[in-house]
């Protein structure tokens, strides 16, 4: 069969009412999904998947491809509104999204994050049906060693989000680090850190460490301070993104987009690494660099860019190899097994007109995305008018039903409220939030890669050199690194000189 | 953590008044705990029959999936429940017949609970990539012997991890933790990626992981642990190799509740697990997954997790795969 | 607080941590396969590394804080009357260990009912009806939400049974 055989036929497949609203209706549950804290896109996935059920398998995978897209942009509102991210993937949007609603520009923010969250959509779409292939039998040379290598280098992030002190900023990412060792070791089995207690046994819960972390400093803080309530009306957020505007994160958004489909096309990194990545390479590049985490709308395109990057290419692994690259997708993948069907290189062939009846739906999915996406901001962004003495303490039990929803456990409510507590103390002594988290997602997989890397030499370094890919990512952790370290001597020198002349 | 562990398991309770006719079991809806993630072979299970036991039953599921440590944070859970009834496990072989036998650190035992159904066998299947050239399980056996071979598993105590020992031991390799490396990873999927990348050589896990990559030809397969051939897979069983020992090796997954779990509750269980899996469309939905169905009453699921774990457990000891604090 | 006290705080706990990590928590509360004859990359290797390096952090803290005497400006938003602020912190770390703890017993719904109840009071909001209002209205709706659309297992607390 021709491309445009194959097009016709997915077009057949696709081109009636059900499909299209069933589109629709997931992009909505997962905006809304999204928009909960606790929630997660990746909750809204589960509970439309027995829905799924009795629907045809296209229409049934088109419902939850929805719900995926809705709620990675979903989580983007709490986010900026909030400073709760709704699902981990929008945990770099807070950054300089709720800056900038502080200051009255809540609507600008989330207008820009639609924005983004759509030109990166479709370009993963498109990169997913026209590299599919390609960037599939790329993934498959990640093994162990490169996968070492290629989280080493996105450690580099934690110097972008490190705000004024790359020392305050390592010493929140070892926080992280050593807070992710708890659980069992991957190994050997061996407790760690978990006080012979079963429900510390399989780690912290990431949704809990998540908000407690940035949502329950806000409270907090309130609580030290409550008059704070009253001497900043947030005015209306009736303010709207500019096409200027748009045009100047560009090149931003199209950089997140293309990080995006890269870490997404490699199965086990996920979209929160990918968002601090766009976010960091953004603040590199951008000649406002000091305005990046003061509410910078560059900074939002970019998280929000390279979150949604990754939506669509988390698709290629899975349609292509069969492997599913996150959680998400391996709920999807559940769905295509139930409806008989085996995602591989030999669905390419054999049902060749599902394949192009989803990529039809995915093209579609970024159109609905930005006309739901555009309702939805219009309802929520009243939010930022709502008074904080009654708006915190709702986002507090939001935050408690959230957390206990996402695992049906009490006990992470309790890590919530006591990383809610770090996280405070954290805030008062101005060390960055965002470092912690991308080193408590990055750490054990550092650890873990490394220690497979040894297993299948024996013990042996030189496998952490093996092949071009790790070569590569040497080279670009050592100059990262190397333009870090200048950065910093310089920095220092000009604080040095900015003493003595006063 | 002494506080937590009190309001955990009081939460568990889940709202019980004190006089719980059984008489009316169930009066309210039952709480089903699923201790592995969304989208997993145990979950996919526990949601295909939730539908025709829950019209059995006559009251809502509510299925909850309780995470972590490999299956134990959910059974601990369900361990500390009030044993009425309204807290039930799907119990799974990696949670409670593998990791009782490899884990000395495990939180359970498994008198902690009380099976009233195993409703589901599933074959187990060892396979290595095509690029490996590896056609039967002898020339695996063959390429043991001469070193440097790795097998992957979900994680350390999982199904896979004591399969690969298990096999290998059985085809005659007198120590094979030392002969093979073991690289555990975090997940099913993991597991069947590192072999698809050359990480590990081979893998030995449930039929219906494996199902997609043998029909896509990404792997092929060596083995089958049924007593059948199990279809889609083009490979010998364990009998016709003559190791009728391996056919115990086997997944399952099943339900239990809390060790003191009256008997009249017991019996309703059996009663409506009868009536489920009699529904025509589970039967279908599971058998085109490659699960084999064989229900089991209270009486006999006791058994066979018990057989199955003392079988593990002897295996164990003798090669010193337990794992000590 | 200034820049600096901070910088030199943090560099003392950091080192402090560090310290407590290598001496007591890893050996205690890390174990080792005891049963392993020869254990390649034990399960300390890791976290001892980490330890380690939040040392060196710490000892850069105070290193680079000494090479910085300039004081910064105070902190201008900071509250006026701090006991009082501590003791609004600590009457919140109350609410959020009592409710964790009153949950199996009262459900999660009256749980959250309370907490907003005084949460909100004790940041005196200038709203008190509508806020009173809200504690009863939005635990309900978000329970109708999370129980019946979400089918989570929402706990029910003993004394009262919602549909």
């Amino acid at each position: 069969m021709s491309f445009i055989d194959s097009l016709l036929a997915g077009l057949q497949l696709v081109s009636n009412v059900e499909a299209f609203l069933a589109l629709a209706l997931g992009v909505a549950i997962g905006v809304i999904g999204g928009a909960i804290p606790g929630m997660s896109a990746t909750m809204a996935v589960a509970l439309t998947l027995p829905f799924t059920f009795s629907m045809t398998p296209i229409t049934g995978i088109l419902l939850l491809l929805g719900v995926y897209k809705g709620g990675i942009f979903g989580g983007s509102i709490p986010a900026i509104l909030i400073k709760t991210p709704g699902t981990p993937a929008s945990s770099a949007t807070v950054l300089d999204g709720y800056p900038m609603a502080e200051k009255g520009q809540a609507g600008k923010a989330l207008g820009m994050a639609l924005w983004a969250s759509c030109t990166a959509d479709l370009i993963s779409n498109l990169a997913l049906i026209f590299f599919a292939g390609f960037l599939a039998s790329f993934a498959l040379s990640f093994g162990p060693p490169e996968f070492f290598t290629l989280i080493l280098f996105s450690l580099t992030i934690i110097a972008g989000v490190s705000g004024d002190s790359l020392l305050r900023g390592g010493l929140s990412a070892m926080l992280g680090l050593l807070l992710a060792t708890i659980g069992l070791d991957l190994v050997y089995g061996t407790n760690r850190f978990t006080f012979e207690n079963p429900n510390m046994m399989g780690g912290l819960n990431f949704i809990a460490v998540l908000i407690g972390l940035f949502a329950i400093p806000e409270i907090l803080s309130m609580v030290w301070n409550p008059a704070s309530q009253d001497g900043v009306a947030r005015s209306l957020g009736r303010n709207k993104v500019t096409f200027q505007e748009y045009r100047r994160s560009f090149k931003s958004i199209v950089r997140g987009s293309f990080i995006g489909v890269f870490l997404g096309s490699i199965p086990g990194i996920g979209a929160a690494p990918s968002a601090f990545l766009s976010y960091s390479e953004a603040r590199r590049k951008s000649p406002n660099k000091e305005n990046f985490g003061n509410g910078e709308i560059e900074g939002v395109a970019a998280s929000e860019a390279g979150n949604n990057g990754v939506a669509g290419a988390t698709l290629i692994p899975l349609l292509a190899l069969g492997v599913p690259g996150d959680v998400i997708t391996a709920i999807i993948m559940g769905a295509f097994m139930i409806h008989g069907l085996q995602p591989g290189p030999m669905m390419f062939v054999l049902n060749v007109d599902i394949i192009y009846g989803l990529f039809i739906g995915l093209i579609v999915s970024s159109i609905f995305l930005f006309f739901l996406g555009s309702v939805a901001i219009r309802g929520f962004k009243y939010v930022a008018d709502i008074p904080r003495g009654v708006l915190f303490p709702a986002v507090l039990i939001l935050c408690i039903y959230g957390v206990f929803a996402v695992n049906n456990n009490i006990f992470d409510v309790g890590v919530m409220f006591a990383m809610g507590g770090v996280g405070f103390v954290m805030m008062r002594y101005k060390v960055p939030a965002a470092p912690f988290l991308i080193a408590f997602i990055l750490g054990p997989l550092l650890e873990d890669n490394f220690r497979q890397s040894m297993l299948m030499s024996g013990s042996s370094g030189w496998v952490l050199f093996r092949g071009p890919i790790t070569w590569f990512f040497w080279t670009l952790t050592a100059i990262t690194v190397f333009a870090i370290v200048r950065a910093g001597i310089r920095a220092t020198r000009h604080q040095a000189t900015g003493t003595s002349q006063p | 953590m002494k506080f937590v562990k009190a309001a955990f398991i009081g939460a568990m309770a889940l709202g019980v008044t004190a006089t719980a006719a059984f008489a009316e079991y169930p009066e309210r809806p039952i709480n089903m705990v699923i201790p592995y993630g969304a989208g997993g072979a145990t979950d996919i299970s526990a949601r295909t029959i939730a539908e025709p036991l829950g019209s059995a039953v006559g009251k809502p599921l509510v299925m909850s999936n309780i995470t972590g440590a490999g299956g134990a944070t959910g059974s601990v859970a369900v361990q500390n429940a009030k044993a009425d009834g309204y807290t039930m496990l799907f119990a799974r072989v990696g949670s409670h017949s593998v990791n009782p036998a490899m884990k000395a650190t495990l939180p359970y035992t498994l008198d902690d609970f009380r099976f009233v159904t195993v409703y589901e066998i599933n074959p187990v299947a060892c396979a290595v990539t095509p690029a490996s050239g590896i056609k039967s399980m002898d020339e695996l056996i063959a390429k043991v012997k001469d070193g440097g071979v790795a097998y992957s598993s979900s994680g350390v105590g999982s199904l896979l991890h004591l399969a690969g020992a298990m096999v290998l031991k059985e085809f005659g390799i007198e120590k094979p933790l030392e002969a093979a490396t073991h690289i555990p990873q975090k997940g099913g999927g993991a597991a069947a990626t590192a072999v698809l990348n050359g990480t590990a050589t081979f893998l030995c896990t449930n039929s219906s992981a494996l199902a997609s990559f043998v029909a896509n030809g990404q792997l092929v397969p060596l083995m089958v642990t049924t007593p059948k051939p199990v279809e889609g897979f083009d490979a010998p069983t364990a009998a016709d190799l003559g190791k009728p020992a391996l056919e115990q090796l086997v997944g399952w997954t099943g339900i239990a509740g809390p060790a003191n779990l009256p008997d009249d509750v017991a019996e309703k269980w059996g009663a409506w697990m009868a009536a489920a899996t009699a529904d025509e469309g589970f039967r279908s939905k599971m058998e085109a997954r490659g699960s084999v169905i064989e229900l089991m009453n209270p009486k006999d699921a006791n058994e066979f997790i018990r057989g199955q774990y003392t079988i593990f457990r002897a295996l164990v000891d003798e090669l010193g795969m337990r794992i000590e604090g | 607080m200034e820049d600096r006290s901070i910088q030199i705080q943090l560099g003392i706990g950091a080192i402090a941590a560090s310290v407590f990590l290598i001496a007591v928590a890893i050996p205690f509360w890390v174990s080792s396969p005891s049963n392993v004859p020869n254990v390649i990359l034990s399960p300390l290797f890791w976290p001892n590394v980490l330890a380690a390096l939040t040392g060196l952090i710490g000892a850069g803290l105070i290193v680079t804080s000494i090479a910085r005497p300039r004081p910064e400006k105070p902190d201008a938003s900071d509250v006026d009357d701090r006991p009082a602020a501590f003791t609004r912190l600590a009457i919140m770390a109350v609410i959020m260990i009592a409710s964790v703890l009153v949950m199996p017993r009262l459900g999660l719904v009256g749980t959250a009912m309370l907490t907003f109840a005084a949460t909100a009071f004790l940041v005196k909001t200038k709203h008190p009806r509508s806020a009173l209002v809200c504690a009863v209205v939005i635990p309900l709706v978000l329970y109708v939400f999370f129980a019946h659309i979400a089918g989570v297992a929402v706990p029910q607390g003993d004394f009262v049974r919602l549909p």
